[in-house]
């Protein structure tokens, strides 16, 4: 066997490259899926979050610190779970054979659960989950109340929103743990976006089809999640 | 005065939109396309196969050998290396090669095909992993972005799949 | 005639013939323009059809001018283009390479044509990654003329002319719907549109949204792969799976359902109006075009006649109170030319509404015809030529 070219003369990745182009490959997806579902989560946590805002004192500066705070104590709440999942993900082997069945069904589950999410608007668990906690008790405090807004940030961070569970199922799967807090993080920017117009109310309160296009984002992602588990499933039992 | 200070920017807008019309077969199209094609871009290595690794001679042809491509966490496509037969005209009517994929020194795969007569035939044949880093798989079989084994303008493509276990 | 100083041309009031032609000589000069290199060729096929849609589009726009009804006669061109891109495309790729199905070794040679559809969903991998995940090659190649970078310099170059109206003046999908929806003489089906509406014109966005996020996670045109109805009379990935299976009777169940039928039956574009992204992200560009489509409040008598004959429900009654369309409007003009008081106008924004509606339409038409001849009529002839090449072929195989 004559090797006549080596790979030295021609383009190929570099370790380096190929690490900068799987993280950047890696923090757009987390990105998109927080976009995507962004809507859901605004939708979900927003009847928590903005009846709370609408009763602090107005001003855009009281709003965005206590939105900034939120938002921190939602990333918080964000990290810690994907330290949890990853740690419950790495318990499961790469060459399990029952993997495939693992990761049909959980989407199976995850697009049935998006249905009955997008059902069941405006009365979303986050919400329930999150307003049962006595520190944010809505509408009892004339001052701006930080320990509230990290609290309700935390709340909503770590409420297992299906959204929330697709990343976690995603972060579950990666190899190293570093790995996956990037990618939640990446996921809660995306999400976050989303958040901004709470910065100016009057906006919210004019685009109720906000809502309605973030119930369909959770229809559609349901099918979504719905097809590809039931073809892994089909893929599964055809070839094995 | 705003109303008229508005009128004229409408206008202007107006003739520059009309101006745009004018210029787009003989100036824009060519400089949006120009943009994009210089804008560092590339196609997805799970279509394109990816860089070229290596060029090992045989009589009469070459066996391309390219590098590992390794679809990230979402992407529905399984790791795979492309390897490329070329060009078909010179290609036995039987190969039959045993290629080292991760220049090793060592043989990793045994590719075996019949190259058809007709160019639109898709040729027939087997890839044997002689190592648990590869996959088996003969052809006609699954055809998928990771398993391959296809005549793709003036070569025979052959995809091998990577076992994800390891 | 009436009066010529009134703001408004009614659709019965007919401009002058000699100032009719006056105001189309710019486009027939265009025309020639855009096909004076196929006019030159040495092929008969290719002449002809150059010809026929030379003739085509500049008697078009004079009748556009003449009678100041925009929408009748952008149909004609808009449905020609519907019905005769398939034949023009199905013909070639029959003639390449023997089938409608897209073999996965030419994905792998990077062969596929690029579709303008793709575009919103290349967004994110680009940007981040610098990855194109459409299995097509960024250059013009031999093997593929329609690379990457010719169709988006092409569509952005459109768009930012025509902002939505790609959507009436440039897409050739929509006139597939456009012929359906212009069968029947009233719509068999009203109400329930009419009720659903404010909900169904939103999933544009949400499908929009999800397909953008989906394909950038899963890096794949999953728009192309899973929903394009389209793909039944264009080309599909070659069916080798139960995967491949299923999306291509996805296809054919929303050709059938969005293009053909419900059109028929409520006299809508029920694609463009209910489904697809891409009109979603079209309607962004709206923003930056200085052309619309404003309701004069002095004039409107709330009758909706134009949200009834707006064929992508761009019209609600809020939005008519305003004044304005909604953010979907492709200017096709069928409100304007609907509207008996005059009230629905074409309109320059940053000038006074109703003032020169007229003037507005125009100046909007010149660019817009422009466009719709350079990119429209270059396909029109294009098919053209596919067809009178195959005609004697057929007309033999008939005698057979
Ligand atoms: S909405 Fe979509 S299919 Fe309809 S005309 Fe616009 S781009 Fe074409
Ligand atoms: S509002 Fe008028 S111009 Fe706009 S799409 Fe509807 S009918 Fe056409």
């Amino acid at each position: 066997m004559t090797t006549v070219t080596d790979n030295s003369s021609l383009p190929h990745y570099t370790a380096r490259s190929m690490a900068i182009h799987s993280l950047s490959a890696f923090a757009g997806e987390a990105l998109a899926l927080g976009l995507a579902t962004g809507p859901v989560c605004l939708a979900s946590c927003g009847p928590v979050v903005l009846p709370w805002m609408l009763v602090q004192p107005r001003g855009l500066r009281t709003h965005s610190t206590q939105l900034s705070l939120f938002l921190a104590a939602r990333l918080a709440g964000y990290l810690l779970f994907a330290a949890a999942v990853w740690t419950a993900g790495s318990a499961i082997p790469h060459a399990w054979v029952g993997r495939s069945w693992l990761l049909g069904g959980t989407q199976l589950l995850l697009a049935g659960a998006l249905f009955v999410y997008a059902a069941g608007f405006p009365h979303p668990r986050c919400a329930r989950s999150a307003s049962a906690a006595p520190l944010v008790h809505i509408g009892d405090s004339p001052h701006p109340r930080r320990s509230g807004a990290a609290t309700l940030g935390f709340l909503t961070g770590i409420n297992l929103c299906p959204p929330f569970l697709v990343a976690g199922v995603r972060a579950a799967l990666l190899a190293t743990l570093p790995s996956a807090l990037i990618y939640f993080a990446f996921f809660f920017i995306g999400t976050s976006v989303w958040f901004a117009p709470f910065l100016s109310l009057s906006v919210v309160r004019r685009t109720p089809s906000l809502v309605t296009v973030a119930r369909m984002v959770a229809v559609l992602l349901a099918c979504w999640y719905g097809v590809s588990g039931a073809l892994i499933l089909m893929e599964k039992v055809v070839y094995g | 005065m705003r109303a008229s200070i508005l009128a004229i920017l409408a206008y202007t807008a107006a003739g520059l939109t009309l101006a745009a019309a004018a210029l787009t077969p003989f100036l824009l199209i060519g400089a949006f396309s120009a943009g994009v094609a210089h804008a560092g871009l590339h196609i997805d290595p799970a279509y394109s196969g990816g860089t070229v690794a290596r060029i090992l001679a045989r009589p009469g042809y070459n066996i391309t050998v390219y590098q590992p491509v390794r679809p990230h966490l979402l992407q529905r496509v399984d790791p795979f290396v492309q390897v490329a037969f070329s060009p078909t005209g010179s290609l036995p009517a039987r190969v039959s090669d045993e290629v080292d994929l991760d220049g090793d020194g060592q043989p990793d795969v045994r590719i075996s095909f019949r190259v058809p007569g007709d160019p639109h035939a898709r040729p027939q044949g087997e890839v044997v992993a002689l190592n648990d880093r590869y996959r088996s798989f003969s052809m006609p079989g699954r055809y998928s972005f990771s398993q391959l084994l296809v005549r793709s303008g003036d070569a025979i493509v052959v995809r091998v799949p990577l076992n994800k276990a390891r | 005639m009436a009066s010529r100083s009134s703001a408004v041309l009614h659709p019965r009031v007919f401009r002058s013939v000699g100032r009719s032609l006056l105001l189309t000589l710019p486009m027939a000069l265009w025309s020639l323009l855009m096909f004076t290199p196929s006019l030159r060729q040495s092929r008969r096929d290719v002449t002809i059809g150059s010809a026929i849609v030379i003739a085509f589009m500049t008697t078009l726009f004079y009748l556009m001018v003449r009678t100041g009804n925009t929408y009748r006669w952008r149909r004609c061109f808009f449905v020609a283009l519907g019905f005769l891109f398939p034949i023009g495309f199905i013909s070639a790729l029959i003639a390449v390479r023997g089938t409608m199905s897209i073999p996965i070794e030419r994905m792998v040679s990077g062969d596929t044509p690029f579709c303008f559809m793709v575009t919103p969903m290349l967004v994110i991998p680009a940007a981040f990654t610098r990855t194109i995940i459409f299995p097509g090659s960024i250059l013009p190649t031999s093997s593929n003329p329609h690379s990457i970078a010719v169709m988006i310099g092409l569509w952005l170059a459109m768009t930012l002319v025509l902002g939505k109206a790609w959507c009436s003046y440039g897409c050739f999908f929509g006139g597939i719907e456009e012929g359906f929806a212009a069968v029947r003489k009233r719509a068999k089906i009203r109400r329930t549109v009419d009720k659903f509406a404010p909900r169904l014109r939103l999933i544009p966005w949400a499908l929009l949204i999800v397909v953008v996020a989906l394909s950038a996670a899963l890096m794949e045109p999953i728009y192309c792969m899973w929903l394009c109805p389209f793909k039944t009379v264009t080309e599909y990935p070659a069916v080798h799976s139960v995967e491949t299976a299923i999306q291509m009777g996805i296809f054919i169940v929303l050709f059938a359902g969005l293009v053909v039928v419900l059109p028929y039956l409520t006299k809508k574009r029920t694609q463009c109006a209910f489904f697809c992204p891409f009109g979603a992200f079209q309607s962004i560009f709206n923003k930056i075009n200085p052309f619309e489509i404003r309701i004069d409040r002095e004039k409107c008598v709330d009758c909706t006649l134009c949200q009834t004959t707006c064929p992508t429900m761009a019209l609600s009654k809020e939005s008519i109170r305003e004044g304005k369309t909604l953010m979907n409007c492709m200017k096709c003009g069928a409100c304007v030319d609907s509207c008996n008081k005059d009230a629905a106008v074409w309109h320059l924004k940053g000038t006074r509404v109703g003032l020169h509606p007229e003037r507005a339409r125009l100046l909007f038409l010149y660019g817009a015809w422009a466009m719709a001849t350079m990119f429209g009529g270059s396909i029109l002839a294009n098919s053209l030529a596919t067809m009178i090449r195959f005609l004697p072929k057929i007309h033999s195989m008939l005698l057979k």
